[in-house]
């Protein structure tokens, strides 16, 4: 068994090079490309020719800023929302005593994946439209006047984006704080902490790395979400996503589109730097 | 205006446990002075550390009550409570570096940084480990980890320490090292400490008084000497040190603490009665520690109930050579057989028996204790 070990370590690159292989051709190549083409004029029909050209990223950091910072702003406000209700959420499934019901109320976090997204996320067109359920439910209970406008706003992508993304903000802080040994907050008590400065002090930076990987794994795809903003946000929330999806369209312009993923790219890595450095600040020297 | 650091008056405390409920404390009642070093002993699960946990305000009684330093503890959460602890796996803030560790108490306590820095060395060199306030708790031995669990709770100078099996994780060599050094720096702080452990040599070395616990009761308080050497019931004298048991009838109880007891295997001998004894008991059981039997040939001529000495006929059913001492067993007749240890003063000593030989065993009657059954 040991010798199968240290063969298995030593041909390690050969087992992986299928995979290699598959990543080079299907992502590092393609990205290759985008990064090429976005640096590419525009030509008919929305293909990229030459000269090379700075003028997408202009218009990228330019016109389309606003809708890049929408993107950030609302993926972080998202994140945000997901931390603050998925932290609770988390630790109540992760401190039930019976294994039964942490199970059940796990799987019920799990359970909307079990229905296409696209479903979902039309279902939530009927509950927040003009005539949808809840302006239904609060005009017949008088609590209102007239219908609110919820779809087609910023809301109504924030809200889509919240629930698409919870579970993903759920599962590694439950797992983190499975993990948590209790008896650091008796530690904490014993040494004067009360329960408020016990959870900051101890609990919190303890599940930290949770915490990290969830916001990470909502913050990213949240930034270049297009399902969400386009059936829930319409012109008004307008995301980076629907952006760039546009572009590679019948009238779009693949060099621009290209430009705008590299940026939205090169946010998303830049987020993705400060959550390792912060595990590593975390971890200590 | 009381003297005592802790009180606990009739607490017990249950857990529901799959529907049914479980006593892990039974009606414990104690005092424990200021200054005191103080054992909980017994077998896990025995309620000491659960006992431990109720001082500390980890858990509350299901009814009884906790006083520390005359005052109720009712309602007082852990964190306002003056007593600090030392938890068996030490419980060290990962994330946090010797020193932190250590000032967190302090913090608590609105000390400030540069204080509680300050306090914090003093701590570790108190605790005979300065230097390694830079480095996390991981990259310490298990020892050394041990004395900045140590470190961290007496700088809060708690009224009360408690410990919770401290020295469980180390290696012998180390645990007898650590309860030397424990029971110094007790004297050196002059802090209370409430001493949870299983291990009876432990309790008997270092504590001034041991409680010895049993399926939630506190079965026995008293020092190391009186526990040892007056077990009140059979729990406590098996639990600590070898014990030799042999049942009995109490035929009648003389006024002056003693009894006449007809063994299992028939004689009668005189025994001390134990104070727990029930005032009806019949059947008993005599105790008698392997070191206080004697062992003579069988020509010796020592007379029963002269100087008070109990002797019996045996014959000698095995030896046992373990270095300092050899181990006899002795066979009284009727299945009823006795351990004797006896020192290896010479060469000749260990071999001055023979195994099948008839011989006296003796011993002074104060040194048998009539037990409950």
């Amino acid at each position: 068994m040991a010798r199968l070990g240290r063969r298995l370590q030593q041909n390690g690159f050969f087992l992986a090079l299928p995979t290699i292989a598959w990543l080079f051709v299907f992502f590092v190549l393609p990205l290759v490309i985008v990064l090429v083409v976005s640096f590419m004029s525009r030509g008919r029909g929305g293909v990229a020719i030459m000269p090379f050209t700075l003028q997408h990223y202009e218009r990228a950091f330019g016109v389309f800023f606003i809708i890049l910072r929408r993107s950030i702003g609302l993926a972080g406000l998202t994140t945000v929302i997901c931390l603050l209700v998925g932290y609770p959420l988390a630790f109540f499934i992760s401190t039930r005593r019976r294994r039964l019901v942490r199970q059940i109320t796990l799987f019920l976090v799990i359970l909307p994946f079990w229905t296409n997204f696209l479903i979902r996320t039309y279902a939530w067109r009927i509950l927040l439209g003009e005539q949808g359920t809840i302006n239904g439910l609060l005009l017949s209970l008088g609590l209102i006047d007239e219908p609110i406008t919820m779809l087609n706003t910023q809301f109504a992508v924030l809200v889509g984006l919240v629930y698409g993304f919870l579970p993903f903000m759920v599962l590694p802080i439950f797992a983190s704080v499975e993990r948590f040994n209790f008896r650091y907050v008796d530690a904490a008590h014993d040494l004067g902490a009360n329960d408020i400065r016990a959870f900051l002090r101890v609990v919190l930076p303890l599940t930290m790395p949770g915490v990290l990987a969830g916001c990470a794994l909502v913050f990213i795809p949240s930034v270049g979400a297009f399902v969400t903003p386009d059936l829930l946000g319409g012109t008004k929330g307008l995301m980076i996503g629907n952006l760039i999806n546009k572009q590679f369209g019948g009238s779009g312009n693949m060099p621009l589109g290209s430009a705008l993923s590299i940026v939205m790219m090169a946010v998303v890595m830049l987020s993705l730097l400060v959550y390792v450095f912060s595990i590593r600040r975390d971890r200590g020297s | 205006m009381t003297t005592f650091d802790v009180e606990l008056v009739d607490i017990v405390k249950e857990f529901e446990s799959r529907g049914s409920t479980v006593r892990a404390v039974d009606r414990v009642s104690v005092e424990i002075a200021d200054g005191e070093f103080f054992a909980l002993l017994g077998p896990s699960g025995c309620g000491k550390t659960t006992t431990l946990r109720l001082i500390a305000g980890f858990e509350q009684p299901t009814s009884g009550r906790v006083l520390i330093r005359g005052r109720a503890m009712e309602g007082i959460p852990a964190y306002h409570r003056p007593v600090n602890t030392v938890f068996q796996d030490y419980a060290l803030f990962p994330h946090l570096t010797v020193e932190q560790n250590i000032m967190f108490g302090l913090q608590m306590e609105g000390v400030d940084k540069k204080a509680a820095r300050k306090r914090a060395n003093e701590a570790l060199e108190q605790v005979r480990l300065p230097g390694v306030g830079a480095r996390k708790p991981h990259q310490l031995s298990g020892g050394q980890q041990q004395r900045v669990a140590l470190a961290r709770a007496l700088v809060k100078q708690p009224a009360v320490l408690l410990l919770d099996e401290p020295l469980g994780a180390l290696d012998l060599k180390l645990r007898k090292n650590m309860q030397f050094e424990l029971k110094a720096l007790q004297r050196d702080v002059g802090i209370t400490f409430i001493y949870v452990t299983h291990d009876q040599e432990e309790a008997i070395t270092m504590a001034d008084r041991i409680a010895v616990m049993n399926e939630g009761l506190m079965l026995q308080v008293g020092t190391p000497k009186e526990i040892y050497e007056h077990p009140e019931t059979h729990f406590v004298a098996d639990f600590i040190g070898e014990t030799n048991f042999i049942p009995g009838m109490l035929l009648e109880r003389s006024g002056d603490g003693y009894g006449r007891v007809k063994l299992a295997n028939g004689p009668v001998i005189r025994a001390q009665l134990s104070h727990a004894l029930g005032s009806a008991a019949r059947a008993v059981t005599v105790a008698i520690r392997p070191e206080r039997i004697g062992i003579a040939a069988a020509s010796a001529s020592l007379d029963s109930d002269e100087d008070g000495l109990t002797v019996l006929e045996a014959v000698l059913a095995g030896s046992q050579y373990i270095g300092t001492d050899t181990r006899y067993r002795l066979a009284l007749g009727e299945g009823v057989e006795l351990v004797a240890r006896l020192q290896n003063v010479s060469n000749r000593d260990s071999a001055a028996y023979e195994v099948g030989q008839p011989v006296k065993v003796y011993w002074g009657e104060s040194s048998a204790t009539v037990l409950d059954q």
